[in-house]
């Protein structure tokens, strides 16, 4: 849950990039503090990589500035991708306010994908937290691939095998060229601004 | 104040202050549709391979790198094309640890091992003997390559002080204790690991080829 401090007028957002592994969580955040590090004045922070994977987390803290009298702060964290790593995602999902689900759109993705869904589902139902209410938006990245000639699924496939019971908004995307990074960052946050003012009303 | 009110004039405030927070003049979204009429997948990975023929920079191996990776994704069902990435890879990591240093066979290597991987990724029909051929030969150039990193790192590695020498001489004289420092243990390491990584590649293929085992 969010954390509001009414009498300083201070609202803390968390939000947690989630997907299959190498599916461009991390990209995300690089494109986002590379292209907007003069304007969010902020630092990007990955604990423990091996390689260029994430083994524990990459997270980004921000400050809006001031909307409507409240300070408004951001968190944006990943969670690591590898399905191995289940216990680590599932503790960087406490007192979660908003996801962005990142799918893969490579077609030989589908089955991770799919698989990485319903592990957002079981870890967020051990925090009393599920999909219909959480506020939350999709990512279709890598769909650049498509000029290279790489098989990429339409977005149809992706629609109906992640979104179809859900309908939440969703971004075709390149995380590398930094193709709807930025939309869909701003649409789930002002989702989770909108939802965390709904529930402290 | 009426509340929708409120909650409208939040959400404008806040929408704006997201827009100048993160606009941008990048691509758009209209670039995610295919500019080519056939595209390959293997255009980027030729890029690379080209613009490292050309110069050895971070930039064209990190990129030849993560096309690689990308690839192994991409043909993980066809094992002719993985065997061929996984020896471009291994040049890759080569060609990073030791930039201008590499072996001077290896740039025309990682060009013939890309020639047969576009050969039969552009030719799906092709008879599973000719992939083997071509492979066989691909692999056969790879270990002559690495047998001759090998002797040469041997042959550097065995080269008597010359202690008369010393005094006026620039390093390549000095004892190999002397001129140990962070960068040069770490492209020890780096050889190192590649090194035993294609032994153990070569290791894997030759159990695999062999019925008898």
């Amino acid at each position: 849950m969010a954390f509001v401090n009414l009498k300083n007028k201070l609202i803390q957002v968390k939000i947690v990039y989630y997907g299959p592994g190498r599916g461009g969580k991390t990209t995300n955040l690089e494109y986002i503090n590379r292209t907007f590090a003069n304007r969010i004045h902020s630092e990007m922070v990955t604990v423990k990589t091996h390689g260029d994977r994430t083994l524990f987390f990459d997270f980004l803290p921000f400050d809006i500035g001031l909307v409507n009298g409240y300070q408004i702060k951001i968190q944006l964290y990943t969670v690591p991708g590898q399905v191995k790593y289940d216990a680590t995602r599932r503790l960087v999902l406490r007192g979660v306010d908003g996801v962005v689900f990142v799918a893969d759109g490579m077609t030989v993705r589908r089955e991770n994908n799919i698989e990485s869904l319903h592990n957002l589902q079981e870890n967020l139902a051990s925090y009393k937290k599920n999909l219909r209410t959480l506020p939350w938006v999709l990512q279709y990245n890598k769909m650049d691939l498509k000029q290279q000639g790489i098989p990429i699924m339409t977005l149809q496939t992706l629609e109906q095998d992640l979104n179809q019971e859900f309908h939440r908004p969703f971004f075709p995307a390149s995380a590398l060229e930094g193709i709807n990074v930025a939309a869909t960052l701003k649409k789930i946050i002002s989702l989770t601004v909108a939802s965390i003012r709904k529930e402290f009303r | 104040m009426p509340k929708s009110t409120t909650s409208e004039t939040l959400t404008s405030e806040l929408e704006n202050r997201l827009d100048e927070l993160f606009q941008e003049d990048g691509p758009s979204a209209e670039a995610l549709t295919p500019r080519s009429a056939n595209p390959k997948p293997l255009a980027e990975l030729k890029k690379a391979v080209l613009s490292i023929d050309w110069e050895i920079t971070s930039e064209a191996v990190e990129s030849f790198l993560a096309q690689i990776r990308l690839l192994k994704e991409v043909y993980q069902t066809d094992k002719a094309a993985i065997v061929l990435l996984q020896i471009l890879g291994s040049l890759g990591q080569y060609i990073k640890s030791n930039r201008s240093k590499a072996h001077s066979s290896t740039f025309s290597l990682l060009n013939a091992v890309f020639a047969r991987l576009e050969e039969i990724t552009n030719h799906p029909g092709m008879p599973e003997l000719t992939k083997r051929k071509l492979l066989q030969a691909q692999i056969s150039a790879y270990q002559q390559l690495r047998e001759k990193v090998s002797q040469r790192r041997a042959a550097g590695a065995g080269r008597p002080p010359a202690a008369s020498a010393a005094a006026s001489a620039p390093l390549p004289h000095r004892s190999t204790a002397a001129v140990v420092t962070a960068p040069v243990l770490a492209q020890a390491i780096a050889e190192l690991k590649d090194y035993i990584h294609s032994e153990m590649e070569a290791l894997r293929r030759l159990i695999k080829s062999d019925p008898s085992q």
